[in-house]
């Protein structure tokens, strides 16, 4: 079905491939010295890491094969597929009180990560086919809400209030990125503004409040809610100009941190490679969403431009969030550093975005008429 | 799925130019957001990275968690029976060691144990954190911790735990009803059942340790200290005791348990008292008891194989768990059920010739030479076995059975303990489901004095003489006196729990009684040996057959071989004026009642009434 073509090689984004090797790499190395000390029989956590890319790779391979277009036929069996595994997730999922893995015996899947890319395709779908350039009403906005709200809900029940808002992220994102009324954007903020006040009453639990609480001052709980934010700051402030050398970072193989090959991944790398290290690492992810936009702007279909912003924005905001809670400026929830943190559902995730991107651009001069397929029509 | 495609419309001009003008705003928010990182990142990492670098030097809090002692066990006069006391164990952390395999060598040397013993713990721990404890060796010896204590900077990593342990004052006694501790195993950790639990957490896995681990456990503690590189605490920054457990006040009688075990000490049976009028249990005894230490590190296999392969079977508690033929025991019944279906009166007269014809068949009484004309006190005092022929055919096993039911037999007393046995009451309708065959006359006459499908456990038969003496109130068995907080603030108090009503004369019970005073204060009662001076006590023996073999039946007692010697029963009240309580004792395969268990329960009646009395040698039959 799949029929080579020159072009599809040259417009490959060699620059993209490039940035995410880096960052796998710095990754992969970051992970062996946030647990190489853990010499204990079983696979060790970067080698467990290194077998998902190569999963990934393959998954990637057969995305980029596929023109994405396609996707636009079955975009609403895939939504339902991923909200039917957030239910049996909730049903059967493991975990002694947080309901967020199906055991698959010899991987425990997250259903809530490729459910954020499910989401993305969602969205950029029905824009992409509500699109009438008058910009949208309110009512029109109801149904992809009422498509976002549905997986949020779920997660929020796992519980798992991070994952969740990232939902709202991604609607908001793509939503502000197609062309709104002004008056619907004017009802919008007021409802947000209305929000958060109720939300932070009815909708928070304790723990939760507790921990935005702490965040504005840490010191006030130094061995409760504080103690991650606490050693996280010590790890990364420690880090100084240049670090203090690979796997020479001592916070980071002490006790400090339960989530260190996880989601405070970065915290180890930026105590070993100090503030030059943390900057290289943040010039590679500006890299690779400047290169994401870039695809979502030269992109031959709006389809493809909102699909490519919808992959970009999940990805900036999936790094920015655990940035900064990394580094102390938003409460501890839930979220892995894409490509950085360990994470076989997370990765995967985000390299199926990552090849979605590819894919994107390799077609971006491919005119209908191009694909010998479609000669038939 | 080619249509749809072909229609996708090539993106036009003018959105080519909205589209730009929307990436250049999300851009300049990446950029603004990333701006900020890096600004905070600077923050941290250069204008107050000398104060951070100083904090990682130095500050780096451990939480550790300090195990809540358990609560205590005592008896009803408040004596401790259980407690606990520091144990002390050798624990490794793999994160503070930079050369393990020296450092285990050395421990290994020091401890005196098998090298591969402590990989192979380490091998059990090691999907726990590396900055997570794995205990190495349990309750060390004073001088090894000493020593270990001294070499510690050779030892990084190493480390003395101190815990709470269990204290068993009084050694094994009444081990199948306290049970035992063990650690928490890998299948329990993931029920949520248990999930505040650790890896290394002691649970209670029997009896009351485990059916009240809720109350025992109390709440760990949190210690948070400051430790060095090598993971040396410097400082304690916080600590947050743990709270005890609540104590468990038995209903219990230490001393009588003592007894009471001690007379059983060579014996394998069981021996149980209750107070009559409430059902508290007073004694709990199954001989011969759990070697409750070794189950705590996990039992090793051999000594498991040789618990579950002694012919004394000391897994069982018998008190609950054996069942056995209530022999003459059941007489009781027999005699209550004829009295109350008015099938004979008190005067009611039988000739016993020491056997009886039924059928083809020759039934014997155990006194081979008969007891002549007998009445029913004289039946019930002196044991015999053709009188009780005869009122059974005038009964009918039904009958027999329904009054079995009414006294508890034949069903569990829902005393508070694991897998407890309901004995068994045959009916005609149960022979015809399990056998498939209709009930034989004959059979109803085995039955009559506990033989046959009969069978009990030891503490039904206490229960069943407790209610014979207290006017036919069946009692439910506790063991739970009270449940008091570590401040001593009572939780839950005992109330008595009434099970049934037997409908039943006063009169009928009041004869019963005199019958049984008679077997043990009589001249030819069977019970003499559980007669006591100053006390007036009455008793009923059995002897339960538990093979009818005509090889044996010339042998003398200790010529048979054990398996196959009879089970000696014999349960008793005291005093007979106004029944406190009722023990009952069992012996396995102790040959005959009167012999055999009586003096058992004369041993705890004694303790129990706390007098004085000397081993009298009264007639042996």
């Amino acid at each position: 079905m799949f029929q080579f073509d020159r072009r599809l090689v040259l417009n490959f984004d060699w620059a993209l491939l490039i940035i995410v090797l880096i960052i796998a790499g710095t990754g992969l190395a970051n992970l062996y010295s946030a647990t190489y000390l853990g010499s204990v029989p079983g696979t060790p956590v970067y080698i467990k890491q290194f077998y998902y890319y190569v999963l990934a790779c393959f998954l990637a391979l057969a995305i980029i094969s596929v023109d994405y277009r396609q996707l636009l036929s079955f975009n609403y069996p895939l939504y339902c597929f991923s909200i039917l595994l957030l239910i049996i997730v909730l049903f059967f999922g493991t975990g002694a009180e947080i309901q967020r893995w199906i055991n698959l015996g010899f991987f425990r899947l997250q259903p809530s990560e490729p459910a954020k890319l499910v989401m993305v395709i969602t969205l950029a779908s029905y824009y992409y086919r509500k699109d009438t350039n008058k910009g949208f009403s309110l009512k029109e906005l109801i149904p992809p809400a009422f498509l976002t709200g549905i997986p949020f809900l779920l997660i929020v029940k796992q519980p798992d209030l991070g994952t969740a808002l990232m939902f709202g992220f991604i609607f908001i994102s793509m939503t502000l990125f197609v062309k709104l009324r002004w008056s619907t954007l004017g009802v919008l903020l007021g409802f947000c503004g209305s929000m958060i006040p109720l939300g932070w009453k009815f909708f928070l639990k304790p723990y939760q409040r507790q921990r935005i609480l702490t965040l504005f001052n840490p010191e006030n709980d130094p061995l409760g809610s504080g103690y991650h934010i606490i050693q996280s700051k010590i790890a990364v402030g420690s880090g100084l100009k240049f670090g203090k050398g690979y796997l020479k970072g001592t916070q980071g193989h002490l006790d400090f941190l339960p989530e260190r090959h996880t989601d405070f991944a970065f915290s180890v790398w930026a105590e070993e490679w100090g503030f030059a290290g943390s900057l290289f690492l943040l010039a590679c992810y500006f890299f690779f969403l400047f290169l994401g936009l870039n695809i979502a702007l030269s992109a031959r279909d709006k389809f493809g431009a909102l699909l490519a912003f919808g992959i970009v924005s999940l990805i900036f905001w999936q790094t920015f969030i655990n940035l900064a809670m990394v580094l102390g400026l938003l409460p501890v929830v839930g979220m892995p550093l894409p490509m950085f943190s360990y994470g076989g559902s997370s990765l995967i995730t985000t390299l199926a975005g990552v090849a979605i991107l590819f894919n994107i651009r390799m077609r971006r001069y491919m005119a209908p008429t191009s694909s010998p397929h479609l000669w038939s029509d | 799925m080619v249509q749809r495609i072909f229609r996708i419309r090539k993106i036009g001009e003018d959105d080519v130019k909205i589209l730009k003008k929307r990436i250049d705003i999300a851009l300049a928010i990446i950029i603004s957001l990333i701006a900020l990182l890096i600004a905070r990142l600077w923050f941290l990492q250069i204008h107050q990275g000398a104060e951070y670098s100083k904090l990682s030097e130095s500050n780096r809090i451990r939480e550790r968690f300090i195990a809540a002692p358990r609560g205590n066990v005592l008896d009803r006069k408040n004596k401790l029976l259980i407690t606990n006391r520091p144990q002390f164990n050798v624990a490794w952390i793999q994160e503070d060691t930079p050369n393990p395999d020296q450092v285990i060598k050395n421990v290994a040397q020091i401890l005196k144990v098998d090298i591969s013993d402590l990989y192979e713990r380490i091998r059990k721990g090691s999907d726990r954190p590396r900055y997570m404890s794995i205990r190495l060796k349990e309750d060390i010896d004073w001088k090894s911790l000493v020593y270990i204590e001294n070499h510690h900077l050779d030892l990084p990593g190493i480390r003395i735990e101190v815990l709470p342990a269990r204290d068993y004052l009084y050694g094994n006694l009444a081990s199948h009803l306290i049970g035992y501790l063990a650690e928490i195993n890998k299948e329990e950790l993931s029920d949520h059942k248990w999930e505040n639990y650790q890896i290394g957490d002691r649970i209670g896995k029997m009896g009351v340790e485990k059916l009240f681990e809720k109350e025992l456990r109390g709440e760990k503690g949190q210690r948070f200290v400051e430790v060095d590189v090598l993971g040396f605490e410097q400082k304690h920054i916080k600590t947050q005791k743990p709270l005890p457990g609540n104590d468990i006040y038995l209903t219990l009688d230490i001393d009588m348990q003592l007894t009471a075990e001690e007379a059983m000490a060579d014996k394998a049976g069981s021996v149980v008292a209750m107070d009559v009028k409430t059902g508290k249990v007073l004694v709990l005894v199954s001989s011969p008891p759990l070697r409750i230490k070794e189950f705590v590190g996990g039992i090793p296999a051999a000594i498991w194989k040789e618990m579950l392969n002694n012919p004394l079977h000391p897994l069982i508690n018998k008190s609950i768990q054996g069942q056995y033929p209530p022999g003459s025991t059941y007489k009781i019944v027999t005699a209550l059920a004829a009295l109350s279906e008015q099938v004979i009166t008190p005067e009611t007269i039988f000739y016993c010739t020491g056997s009886l014809r039924f059928g083809n068949r020759r039934y014997g009484c155990w006194k081979r030479a008969g007891h002549g004309a007998a009445n029913l006190h004289k039946a019930l005092a002196e044991s015999c076995d053709v009188y009780f022929y005869h009122v059974s055919q005038r009964l009918g096993v039904d009958t027999l059975a329904r009054y079995a039911n009414n006294l508890g037999l034949g069903l569990k007393t829902s005393i508070n303990l694991e897998h407890e046995k309901g004995g068994l009451v045959p009916t005609s309708s149960w022979k015809l489901r399990r056998f498939k065959e209709p009930w034989q006359e004959g059979e109803t006459l085995s039955i009559a004095i506990g033989q046959g499908f009969d069978l009990a456990t030891p503490l039904q038969i206490c229960q069943m003489t407790a209610a014979i003496t207290n006017g036919g109130v069946l009692y439910r068995p506790q063991y739970i006196e009270t449940i008091k907080s570590p401040e001593g603030v009572p939780l839950k108090s005992f109330t008595p729990i009434v099970d049934r009503k037997m409908p039943v004369s006063k009169g009928a019970l009041a004869r019963i009684k005199k019958a049984l005073v008679s077997a043990v204060n009589d001249k030819h009662g069977t019970g003499g040996k559980a007669k006591l001076k100053t006390i007036t006590v009455g008793g009923k023996t059995g002897t339960a057959q538990v093979v009818r073999l005509s090889q044996h039946k010339d042998l003398k007692e200790d010529e048979i071989p054990y398996k196959y010697r009879d089970h000696a029963w014999f349960t008793c009240f005291a005093p007979a004026e106004d029944p406190e309580i009722a023990v009952t004792v069992l012996v396995e395969h102790g040959g005959h009642g009167g012999s055999a268990a009586a003096p058992v329960a004369k041993k705890v009646l004694t303790r129990y009434f706390n007098i004085q009395e000397e081993d009298t040698e009264s007639i042996d039959y």
